[in-house]
Protein backbone atom coordinates (compact mmCIF):
# COMPACT_ATOMS: atom_id res chain seq x y z
CA UNK A 1 0.00 0.00 0.00
CA UNK A 2 1.20 3.46 -0.77
CA UNK A 3 2.55 5.53 2.10
CA UNK A 4 0.57 8.68 2.57
CA UNK A 5 2.93 10.28 5.09
CA UNK A 6 5.61 12.54 3.75
CA UNK A 7 5.69 14.06 0.34
CA UNK A 8 2.86 13.50 -2.03
CA UNK A 9 4.13 13.48 -5.59
CA UNK A 10 2.84 16.39 -7.68
CA UNK A 11 0.44 16.02 -10.55
CA UNK A 12 2.32 15.18 -13.72
CA UNK A 13 1.17 15.64 -17.30
CA UNK A 14 2.21 13.03 -19.85
CA UNK A 15 1.85 12.89 -23.60
CA UNK A 16 1.21 9.66 -25.47
CA UNK A 17 1.30 9.00 -29.19
CA UNK A 18 -1.36 7.08 -31.04
CA UNK A 19 -1.23 3.31 -30.23
CA UNK A 20 0.97 3.82 -27.13
CA UNK A 21 0.17 1.52 -24.25
CA UNK A 22 -0.73 3.51 -21.12
CA UNK A 23 -1.73 0.68 -18.80
CA UNK A 24 -1.08 -3.01 -19.33
CA UNK A 25 -3.56 -5.61 -18.18
CA UNK A 26 -2.09 -7.84 -15.48
CA UNK A 27 0.48 -5.32 -14.30
CA UNK A 28 0.53 -3.89 -10.84
CA UNK A 29 -0.08 -0.17 -11.10
CA UNK A 30 -1.31 2.53 -8.80
CA UNK A 31 -1.51 5.68 -10.86
CA UNK A 32 -4.80 7.22 -11.90
CA UNK A 33 -5.02 9.21 -15.11
CA UNK A 34 -7.36 11.92 -16.22
CA UNK A 35 -7.73 12.35 -19.97
CA UNK A 36 -6.98 15.99 -20.83
CA UNK A 37 -7.11 15.62 -24.60
CA UNK A 38 -7.38 12.76 -27.07
CA UNK A 39 -9.07 9.39 -26.85
CA UNK A 40 -8.08 6.31 -24.86
CA UNK A 41 -9.32 2.80 -25.57
CA UNK A 42 -9.82 0.22 -22.82
CA UNK A 43 -9.07 -3.34 -23.90
CA UNK A 44 -9.49 -6.70 -22.24
CA UNK A 45 -7.44 -9.64 -23.45
CA UNK A 46 -9.12 -12.94 -24.11
CA UNK A 47 -7.82 -15.95 -25.97
CA UNK A 48 -5.02 -13.98 -27.61
CA UNK A 49 -7.39 -11.28 -28.81
CA UNK A 50 -7.76 -7.77 -27.46
CA UNK A 51 -11.39 -6.75 -27.17
CA UNK A 52 -12.20 -3.10 -26.78
CA UNK A 53 -14.63 -2.50 -23.93
CA UNK A 54 -14.67 1.29 -23.75
CA UNK A 55 -13.46 4.54 -25.26
CA UNK A 56 -12.66 7.38 -22.89
CA UNK A 57 -12.41 11.05 -23.83
CA UNK A 58 -11.40 14.31 -22.14
CA UNK A 59 -12.48 14.63 -18.51
CA UNK A 60 -12.68 10.89 -18.00
CA UNK A 61 -10.60 8.81 -15.64
CA UNK A 62 -8.39 5.86 -16.55
CA UNK A 63 -7.08 3.39 -14.01
CA UNK A 64 -9.50 4.10 -11.18
CA UNK A 65 -10.55 0.48 -10.85
CA UNK A 66 -7.28 -0.67 -9.30
CA UNK A 67 -7.48 2.21 -6.83
CA UNK A 68 -11.04 1.44 -5.74
CA UNK A 69 -10.26 -2.25 -5.38
CA UNK A 70 -7.54 -1.22 -2.91
CA UNK A 71 -4.54 -1.56 -5.21
CA UNK A 72 -4.34 -5.20 -4.23
CA UNK A 73 -5.31 -6.59 -7.60
CA UNK A 74 -3.61 -6.25 -10.94
CA UNK A 75 -4.86 -4.00 -13.70
CA UNK A 76 -8.07 -5.54 -15.01
CA UNK A 77 -7.72 -4.05 -18.50
CA UNK A 78 -5.22 -2.37 -20.79
CA UNK A 79 -5.45 1.27 -21.82
CA UNK A 80 -4.09 2.38 -25.16
CA UNK A 81 -3.95 5.80 -26.84
CA UNK A 82 -6.32 5.76 -29.83
CA UNK A 83 -4.94 9.10 -30.95
CA UNK A 84 -2.30 11.47 -29.60
CA UNK A 85 -3.26 12.02 -25.99
CA UNK A 86 -2.42 14.22 -23.07
CA UNK A 87 -3.07 12.70 -19.65
CA UNK A 88 -2.76 14.08 -16.15
CA UNK A 89 -1.33 11.50 -13.78
CA UNK A 90 -2.53 11.44 -10.17
CA UNK A 91 -0.51 9.60 -7.61
CA UNK A 92 -2.97 7.61 -5.49
CA UNK A 93 -1.41 9.06 -2.33
CA UNK A 94 -3.23 12.27 -3.22
CA UNK A 95 -6.54 10.47 -2.87
CA UNK A 96 -5.92 7.75 -0.35
CA UNK A 97 -6.58 9.79 2.82
CA UNK A 98 -9.72 11.28 1.38
CA UNK A 99 -10.88 7.86 0.26
CA UNK A 100 -10.27 6.39 3.71
CA UNK A 101 -12.24 9.17 5.38
CA UNK A 102 -15.16 8.71 3.08
CA UNK A 103 -18.33 7.35 4.74
CA UNK A 104 -18.47 3.53 4.53
CA UNK A 105 -21.66 3.72 2.54
CA UNK A 106 -20.05 5.55 -0.39
CA UNK A 107 -17.14 3.14 -0.43
CA UNK A 108 -19.52 0.20 -0.41
CA UNK A 109 -21.48 1.66 -3.30
CA UNK A 110 -18.27 2.18 -5.28
CA UNK A 111 -17.23 -1.40 -4.51
CA UNK A 112 -20.53 -2.76 -5.77
CA UNK A 113 -20.25 -0.73 -9.00
CA UNK A 114 -16.73 -2.02 -9.49
CA UNK A 115 -17.81 -5.64 -9.20
CA UNK A 116 -20.59 -5.15 -11.71
CA UNK A 117 -18.39 -3.31 -14.20
CA UNK A 118 -15.88 -6.18 -14.18
CA UNK A 119 -18.72 -8.58 -14.88
CA UNK A 120 -20.15 -6.42 -17.69
CA UNK A 121 -16.74 -6.17 -19.32
CA UNK A 122 -16.43 -9.96 -19.19
CA UNK A 123 -19.82 -10.24 -20.80
CA UNK A 124 -18.81 -7.84 -23.58
CA UNK A 125 -15.64 -9.87 -24.19
CA UNK A 126 -17.57 -13.14 -24.26
CA UNK A 127 -20.12 -11.74 -26.68
CA UNK A 128 -17.43 -10.23 -28.91
CA UNK A 129 -15.70 -13.57 -29.29
CA UNK A 130 -18.98 -15.31 -29.98
CA UNK A 131 -19.94 -12.78 -32.64
CA UNK A 132 -16.58 -13.09 -34.31
CA UNK A 133 -16.94 -16.86 -34.55
CA UNK A 134 -20.41 -16.48 -35.93
CA UNK A 135 -19.17 -14.08 -38.57
CA UNK A 136 -16.44 -16.41 -39.70
CA UNK A 137 -18.77 -19.33 -40.12
CA UNK A 138 -20.75 -17.11 -42.48
CA UNK A 139 -17.90 -15.48 -44.34
CA UNK A 140 -19.62 -15.52 -47.68
CA UNK A 141 -22.91 -14.18 -46.45
CA UNK A 142 -21.40 -11.47 -44.36
CA UNK A 143 -18.96 -10.24 -46.93
CA UNK A 144 -21.92 -8.55 -48.63
CA UNK A 145 -22.92 -6.72 -45.48
CA UNK A 146 -19.46 -6.04 -44.26
CA UNK A 147 -20.13 -2.38 -43.62
CA UNK A 148 -22.83 -3.20 -41.14
CA UNK A 149 -21.23 -6.02 -39.29
CA UNK A 150 -17.51 -5.76 -39.51
CA UNK A 151 -16.63 -2.26 -38.53
CA UNK A 152 -14.61 -3.40 -35.61
CA UNK A 153 -13.27 -6.79 -36.52
CA UNK A 154 -12.34 -6.52 -40.13
CA UNK A 155 -9.86 -3.93 -41.23
CA UNK A 156 -9.94 -2.73 -44.82
CA UNK A 157 -6.40 -2.64 -46.18
CA UNK A 158 -4.38 -2.79 -49.33
CA UNK A 159 -1.36 -4.91 -48.48
CA UNK A 160 0.94 -6.47 -50.99
CA UNK A 161 1.57 -10.11 -50.24
CA UNK A 162 3.07 -13.23 -51.74
CA UNK A 163 1.47 -16.63 -51.47
CA UNK A 164 1.67 -20.21 -52.65
CA UNK A 165 -0.53 -23.26 -52.27
CA UNK A 166 0.71 -25.40 -49.35
CA UNK A 167 1.69 -28.30 -51.61
CA UNK A 168 3.64 -26.22 -54.11
CA UNK A 169 7.48 -25.84 -54.28
CA UNK A 170 8.81 -23.71 -51.46
CA UNK A 171 10.44 -21.13 -53.69
CA UNK A 172 7.21 -20.31 -55.47
CA UNK A 173 5.99 -16.75 -54.89
CA UNK A 174 2.69 -15.67 -56.38
CA UNK A 175 1.72 -12.01 -55.92
CA UNK A 176 -1.56 -10.96 -54.37
CA UNK A 177 -3.12 -8.11 -52.49
CA UNK A 178 -4.86 -8.40 -49.13
CA UNK A 179 -8.03 -6.27 -49.13
CA UNK A 180 -9.33 -6.88 -45.66
CA UNK A 181 -8.15 -8.79 -42.65
CA UNK A 182 -9.47 -9.82 -39.24
CA UNK A 183 -8.17 -12.09 -36.52
CA UNK A 184 -9.99 -14.96 -38.17
CA UNK A 185 -9.73 -14.45 -41.87
CA UNK A 186 -8.88 -12.27 -44.82
CA UNK A 187 -9.95 -11.25 -48.26
CA UNK A 188 -7.42 -11.18 -51.09
CA UNK A 189 -7.40 -10.31 -54.78
CA UNK A 190 -5.19 -12.10 -57.29
CA UNK A 191 -4.50 -11.38 -60.97
CA UNK A 192 -5.20 -14.57 -62.91
CA UNK A 193 -2.46 -13.69 -65.41
CA UNK A 194 0.08 -13.99 -62.61
CA UNK A 195 -1.06 -17.37 -61.35
CA UNK A 196 0.97 -19.30 -63.99
CA UNK A 197 -0.69 -22.66 -64.20
CA UNK A 198 -2.03 -22.73 -60.71
CA UNK A 199 -5.75 -23.09 -60.29
CA UNK A 200 -7.28 -22.11 -57.00
CA UNK A 201 -10.46 -23.70 -55.69
CA UNK A 202 -12.33 -23.42 -52.39
CA UNK A 203 -10.76 -25.70 -49.79
CA UNK A 204 -7.20 -24.99 -50.96
CA UNK A 205 -4.78 -23.88 -48.30
CA UNK A 206 -2.30 -21.11 -48.99
CA UNK A 207 0.88 -19.92 -47.31
CA UNK A 208 0.74 -16.15 -47.26
CA UNK A 209 3.52 -13.70 -46.40
CA UNK A 210 2.97 -10.00 -45.91
CA UNK A 211 4.06 -7.18 -43.62
CA UNK A 212 2.11 -4.77 -41.43
CA UNK A 213 5.13 -2.61 -40.70
CA UNK A 214 8.19 -2.35 -42.99
CA UNK A 215 10.83 -5.08 -42.66
CA UNK A 216 8.71 -7.31 -40.47
CA UNK A 217 7.35 -10.27 -42.37
CA UNK A 218 4.19 -11.89 -41.09
CA UNK A 219 3.32 -15.42 -42.19
CA UNK A 220 0.03 -17.21 -42.09
CA UNK A 221 -1.80 -20.16 -43.53
CA UNK A 222 -5.37 -19.67 -44.75
CA UNK A 223 -8.01 -21.79 -46.39
CA UNK A 224 -10.05 -20.56 -49.33
CA UNK A 225 -13.75 -20.48 -48.44
CA UNK A 226 -15.09 -18.76 -51.52
CA UNK A 227 -13.86 -17.44 -54.80
CA UNK A 228 -15.35 -15.00 -57.25
CA UNK A 229 -14.43 -13.08 -60.35
CA UNK A 230 -13.41 -9.54 -59.63
CA UNK A 231 -14.89 -6.43 -61.16
CA UNK A 232 -11.85 -5.84 -63.31
CA UNK A 233 -10.93 -8.38 -65.93
CA UNK A 234 -8.59 -11.17 -65.05
CA UNK A 235 -8.79 -10.75 -61.30
CA UNK A 236 -10.35 -13.00 -58.68
CA UNK A 237 -11.34 -12.33 -55.09
CA UNK A 238 -10.71 -14.92 -52.42
CA UNK A 239 -12.45 -15.19 -49.07
CA UNK A 240 -10.25 -17.06 -46.62
CA UNK A 241 -10.20 -18.26 -43.03
CA UNK A 242 -6.90 -18.34 -41.15
CA UNK A 243 -5.84 -21.87 -40.30
CA UNK A 244 -2.43 -21.25 -38.79
CA UNK A 245 -0.42 -18.35 -37.47
CA UNK A 246 2.52 -18.34 -35.07
CA UNK A 247 1.88 -16.64 -31.73
CA UNK A 248 4.26 -13.77 -32.51
CA UNK A 249 2.60 -13.12 -35.85
CA UNK A 250 -0.80 -13.37 -34.22
CA UNK A 251 0.29 -10.71 -31.76
CA UNK A 252 1.47 -8.48 -34.62
CA UNK A 253 -1.87 -8.94 -36.29
CA UNK A 254 -3.60 -8.06 -33.04
CA UNK A 255 -1.69 -4.81 -32.79
CA UNK A 256 -2.24 -4.11 -36.46
CA UNK A 257 -5.99 -4.55 -36.05
CA UNK A 258 -6.13 -2.14 -33.16
CA UNK A 259 -8.63 0.55 -34.10
CA UNK B 1 -23.51 -10.64 3.24
CA UNK B 2 -24.96 -8.70 6.11
CA UNK B 3 -25.96 -5.08 6.13
CA UNK B 4 -23.16 -2.77 7.26
CA UNK B 5 -24.10 -1.15 10.60
CA UNK B 6 -23.25 2.32 9.33
CA UNK B 7 -25.55 1.79 6.37
CA UNK B 8 -28.41 0.86 8.75
CA UNK B 9 -28.16 4.37 10.19
CA UNK B 10 -29.19 5.85 6.85
CA UNK B 11 -32.47 3.95 6.58
CA UNK B 12 -35.52 6.19 6.82
CA UNK B 13 -38.19 3.61 6.03
CA UNK B 14 -38.69 -0.02 5.17
CA UNK B 15 -40.55 -1.16 2.09
CA UNK B 16 -41.80 -4.63 1.23
CA UNK B 17 -42.16 -5.99 -2.27
CA UNK B 18 -43.76 -9.25 -3.34
CA UNK B 19 -42.17 -11.66 -5.81
CA UNK B 20 -41.71 -10.24 -9.33
CA UNK B 21 -42.90 -6.76 -8.44
CA UNK B 22 -41.03 -3.92 -10.10
CA UNK B 23 -39.03 -1.84 -7.63
CA UNK B 24 -37.43 0.48 -10.15
CA UNK B 25 -38.35 0.83 -13.82
CA UNK B 26 -35.66 1.40 -16.45
CA UNK B 27 -35.98 4.82 -18.09
CA UNK B 28 -37.95 6.41 -15.26
CA UNK B 29 -36.62 9.37 -13.30
CA UNK B 30 -35.51 9.06 -9.70
CA UNK B 31 -32.39 9.02 -7.60
CA UNK B 32 -33.40 7.41 -4.35
CA UNK B 33 -31.34 4.48 -3.19
CA UNK B 34 -32.31 1.29 -1.35
CA UNK B 35 -30.30 -1.22 0.57
CA UNK B 36 -31.54 -4.82 0.54
CA UNK B 37 -32.44 -5.95 4.06
CA UNK B 38 -33.94 -9.31 3.12
CA UNK B 39 -34.33 -11.27 -0.07
CA UNK B 40 -32.96 -10.92 -3.58
CA UNK B 41 -33.37 -8.39 -6.37
CA UNK B 42 -32.75 -8.97 -10.06
CA UNK B 43 -31.33 -6.12 -12.11
CA UNK B 44 -32.67 -6.31 -15.65
CA UNK B 45 -31.96 -4.36 -18.77
CA UNK B 46 -33.96 -4.08 -21.96
CA UNK B 47 -32.17 -5.45 -25.04
CA UNK B 48 -33.27 -6.19 -28.59
CA UNK B 49 -33.34 -9.82 -27.54
CA UNK B 50 -35.67 -9.14 -24.60
CA UNK B 51 -35.05 -8.46 -20.93
CA UNK B 52 -31.59 -9.46 -19.76
CA UNK B 53 -30.74 -10.09 -16.12
CA UNK B 54 -27.39 -8.41 -15.57
CA UNK B 55 -27.06 -8.88 -11.86
CA UNK B 56 -28.70 -10.58 -8.90
CA UNK B 57 -28.29 -8.61 -5.69
CA UNK B 58 -28.76 -9.81 -2.14
CA UNK B 59 -28.70 -8.59 1.46
CA UNK B 60 -26.42 -5.62 1.98
CA UNK B 61 -26.31 -4.65 -1.70
CA UNK B 62 -27.58 -1.32 -2.95
CA UNK B 63 -30.32 -0.79 -5.49
CA UNK B 64 -30.58 2.43 -7.49
CA UNK B 65 -27.19 3.88 -6.60
CA UNK B 66 -26.18 4.50 -10.19
CA UNK B 67 -28.74 7.25 -10.82
CA UNK B 68 -27.60 9.02 -7.65
CA UNK B 69 -23.89 9.05 -8.39
CA UNK B 70 -23.78 9.72 -12.07
CA UNK B 71 -23.40 13.34 -12.99
CA UNK B 72 -25.50 13.53 -16.13
CA UNK B 73 -29.10 12.87 -15.11
CA UNK B 74 -31.16 10.67 -12.87
CA UNK B 75 -32.72 8.40 -15.46
CA UNK B 76 -32.76 4.81 -14.24
CA UNK B 77 -30.36 2.75 -16.32
CA UNK B 78 -31.90 -0.61 -15.48
CA UNK B 79 -34.95 -2.13 -13.83
CA UNK B 80 -34.93 -3.75 -10.41
CA UNK B 81 -37.37 -6.61 -9.87
CA UNK B 82 -38.06 -8.56 -6.68
CA UNK B 83 -36.84 -12.17 -6.87
CA UNK B 84 -39.10 -13.60 -4.18
CA UNK B 85 -40.38 -11.47 -1.28
CA UNK B 86 -38.03 -8.58 -0.57
CA UNK B 87 -37.56 -6.09 2.25
CA UNK B 88 -35.72 -2.91 1.29
CA UNK B 89 -34.45 -0.02 3.39
CA UNK B 90 -34.93 3.38 1.78
CA UNK B 91 -31.85 5.48 2.45
CA UNK B 92 -31.84 9.11 3.54
CA UNK B 93 -31.07 10.63 0.18
CA UNK B 94 -30.58 14.16 1.50
CA UNK B 95 -27.85 13.04 3.89
CA UNK B 96 -26.33 10.72 1.34
CA UNK B 97 -26.22 13.43 -1.28
CA UNK B 98 -24.77 15.96 1.17
CA UNK B 99 -22.00 13.57 2.11
CA UNK B 100 -21.38 12.79 -1.50
CA UNK B 101 -21.18 16.48 -2.41
CA UNK B 102 -18.75 17.10 0.45
CA UNK B 103 -16.18 14.70 -1.04
CA UNK B 104 -13.06 16.17 -2.66
CA UNK B 105 -13.49 16.92 -6.36
CA UNK B 106 -11.08 14.20 -7.48
CA UNK B 107 -12.80 11.52 -5.42
CA UNK B 108 -16.16 12.53 -6.84
CA UNK B 109 -14.76 12.49 -10.32
CA UNK B 110 -13.26 9.06 -9.76
CA UNK B 111 -16.47 7.48 -8.54
CA UNK B 112 -18.85 9.16 -10.96
CA UNK B 113 -16.49 8.10 -13.71
CA UNK B 114 -16.70 4.53 -12.46
CA UNK B 115 -20.50 4.72 -12.52
CA UNK B 116 -20.44 6.19 -16.02
CA UNK B 117 -18.18 3.38 -17.22
CA UNK B 118 -20.50 0.89 -15.62
CA UNK B 119 -23.45 2.43 -17.41
CA UNK B 120 -21.64 2.26 -20.74
CA UNK B 121 -20.37 -1.28 -20.19
CA UNK B 122 -23.90 -2.38 -19.32
CA UNK B 123 -25.32 -0.67 -22.37
CA UNK B 124 -22.65 -2.19 -24.59
CA UNK B 125 -23.30 -5.68 -23.25
CA UNK B 126 -27.04 -5.18 -23.72
CA UNK B 127 -26.57 -3.89 -27.27
CA UNK B 128 -24.56 -6.94 -28.22
CA UNK B 129 -27.28 -9.35 -27.22
CA UNK B 130 -29.50 -9.95 -30.19
CA UNK B 131 -32.25 -12.58 -30.30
Amino acid sequence: MTKTKGKIPPVVTLNYSKTDLIIKEGDYGVSIYEVISGKVGIFVESGGAEIRVAILGPGMIVGEMAFISGNTSTRSASARALENCCLEVWHPAMLLDAYKQMPDILRLIAGQALKLIVRMNKMVVGLSLKQEQLQDSQTQKLSDQRDDNRKFYRKMVSLECVFRPVNSPEDLELPGRIRDISKRGLGMTVKTSRLFNYILIPGDELFISTYFVPDQTVNMTAKIIWLKKGETDGAISLGMVLTHMDPDDRKRLGFFLMP
Amino acid sequence: MTVNSQVLGYIVSEERFSDKSVIIKEGSIGDWVYVILKGRVKIKKQTSGGLLTIDILSEGNFVGEMAMLKQSNSTRTASAVADGPVVLGLLDSVRLLQEWEAQPARIKKLISNLIQNLEEATKKAADMIVE
